[in-house]
């Protein structure tokens, strides 16, 4: 008899999430979302609005102190440290300080994320060149992580999310450091994978990278969430914390 | 599978090679802690293959008042039979006695002309089990027999075995000594190797976690560097000792009471048996340090 496996429509789902950093920085509060399976998304915000820290829930690299974080069909904050890499797997996030090896070469760092799944040592090195001849990185595929300028750095660091065509692709502020051309070519990769059925959250306080795509914005203040923009504030000070928006209408 | 067995391997001479300083260190430690314990080892099982050959001729005499009735004779062999370390028990008669002692004497034997054929006491000669144990007990049996109806000594070469035992049980306890620096050595100092490499790589084991690895994939090299180390040290320290076993069975080539014992070198069984040991020690040695991992 053979079993039937539902696939669930929604990949991302945060109910009433807070989360606070000793001894007392309140980083997200009664934050609820929900992320379609096949979703684009873009998450916007000042710096410590809330962004990565929300962004490490999803992967659970922190967990909520309170609200419920389903993730994949799974409940993040049940699931036991010994099955979490079945959450990581489905998982690949462009981190904002990379978290890159530096005494590896880029080909190395690339390929951790395809050798855990085992994948043939041939695919692992066509896999790599192709996402770094799409990223502009052909010619540092040797290269030592720690030689590589920062844009290069995160640059890998996408490559390396995106090497294992995750089904959840989260990016944290992936145009940091980049020029306008690389961003495009790093866009194009997100909107491919987009396009392959992969839902993308991206971090970023970069309007140009969605404000053509008409792909769901989602702003964070403070720690809260606020109903989508069309204006995004140019200065901090024009900043004043108002009414969150009810759960339900996010 | 192969997958996995090629990736674990891959990264167990990635983490030899960045820790190599230590590698070395910890195969020495491993290796003179296998010399150390197989050397008193080695000793000690000669020593008991030496106590086996010894105790070929080894026997009590019994020596009794007078010749034994039928009844009597059923009585001792009761009460000396009982005990398992007994192998067998022999009765010689005064005319047995005086039989042999003639045939000791050979050509002499006519010093005994005129000496009374039932001059010398009718004995049992008991022939223990042979065995290090048996030897043990062969002060507290000797006892037992005196207390026997119609004993009147009880001989053995009773300074020559507790002399040996005694050197048997200084062995013992040397040995449970040695074992434990084995035990100490092999598990900590592998731990601390690992411990070595963990912190070296704990940045690429949380990035591994990161992107997805289980515990396993991380823990598995770790188990088979220690491993590794355990295998290869006891085999250094084992290699070590067959020179020393070597060189000292042809310094002492010579001499008549060494060459008329067989020293032996441990069995293939035994040598298996000791680096089995030892690998499995350090094993888990690392896999104790590598529990941490799945906390990642």
């Amino acid at each position: 008899m053979s079993q039937e496996v539902t696939v669930p429509d929604v990949m991302i789902d945060l109910i009433k999430v807070s989360k606070v950093y000793p001894p007392d920085v309140q980083a997200l509060t009664d934050i609820s979302l929900t992320v379609a399976r096949g979703e684009m998304m873009f998450l916007t915000g000042m710096s410590g609005a809330g962004k990565s820290t929300l962004l490490r829930l999803v992967s659970r690299i922190e967990r909520a102190d309170k609200g419920m974080v389903e993730v994949a069909g799974f409940d993040v904050a049940k699931l036991p440290q010994r099955d979490i890499h079945l959450l990581r797997r489905k998982i690949g996030m462009a981190y904002q300080d990379f978290k890159l090896l530096p005494d590896r070469t880029v080909a190395d760092n690339i390929a951790l994320a395809l050798e855990v799944v085992y994948q043939p040592r041939p695919f692992i090195e066509e896999r790599i060149r192709e996402l770094l001849d799409r990223l502009d990185l052909a010619r540092k595929y040797a290269t030592p992580a720690e030689e590589l300028s920062r844009g290069e750095q995160q640059r890998v660091s996408i490559a390396r999310a995106l090497a294992n065509s995750p089904e959840i692709i989260l990016a944290d502020e992936p145009s940091g450091n980049l020029d306008a051309i690389t961003t495009g070519k790093v866009m194009d990769l997100f909107h491919q994978h987009h396009r392959q059925g992969a839902t993308i959250v991206i971090a970023t306080h970069d309007r140009s990278l969605y404000q053509e795509g008409g792909h769901r914005v989602i702003e964070l203040r403070f720690g809260r969430l606020y109903r989508p923009r069309t204006e995004v504030p140019e200065t901090a000070e024009s900043i004043e914390p108002p009414e969150p928006v009810p759960a339900e209408e996010v | 599978m192969m997958p996995f067995l090629t990736v674990v391997l891959r990264h167990t001479l990635r983490n030899m090679r960045f820790t190599w300083k230590s590698q070395v260190m910890t195969l020495f430690t491993v290796g003179l802690s296998v010399l150390i314990f197989s050397f008193f080892y080695l000793i000690y099982c000669n020593a008991l293959n030496l106590s086996e050959d010894l105790s070929d001729d080894l026997r009590l005499i019994v020596y009794l008042d007078d010749e034994p009735a039928e009844a009597l004779k059923a009585e001792y062999e009761h009460k000396i039979l009982k005990f398992d370390q007994v192998e067998r028990i022999d009765f010689v008669s005064r005319g047995q006695a005086y039989q042999r002692f003639e045939k000791q004497l050979g050509a002499d034997s006519d010093v005994l002309a005129g000496v009374p054929e039932d001059f010398l006491p009718p004995s049992i000669e008991v022939y223990p089990v042979r065995s290090l144990d048996s030897l043990s007990r062969i002060k507290r049996f000797s006892d037992y027999l005196l207390t026997l109806p119609g004993v009147l000594k009880v001989q053995y070469g009773k300074e020559w075995i507790e002399r040996f035992y005694s050197f048997i049980q200084l062995m013992r306890v040397v040995i449970l000594l040695s074992g434990f620096l084995l035990i100490m050595t092999t598990t900590f100092m592998v731990a601390h190797t690992i411990r070595l490499t963990l912190f070296a790589r704990q940045e690429e084991l949380e990035l591994l976690r990161l992107v997805g690895a289980t515990a396993s994939y991380i823990r598995m090299p770790f188990l088979v560097e220690g491993a590794l180390q355990g295998l290869l040290g006891a085999s250094l320290g084992l290699a070590a000792l067959f020179v020393l076993f070597q060189w000292i069975r042809l310094q002492f080539a010579g001499p008549a009471a060494l060459t008329q014992a067989q020293f032996t070198f441990f069995s293939w069984p035994v040598v298996c048996g000791i680096v089995t040991i030892a690998t499995l020690l350090c094993a888990i040695g690392s896999f104790s340090t590598t529990r941490k991992i799945t906390q990642l």
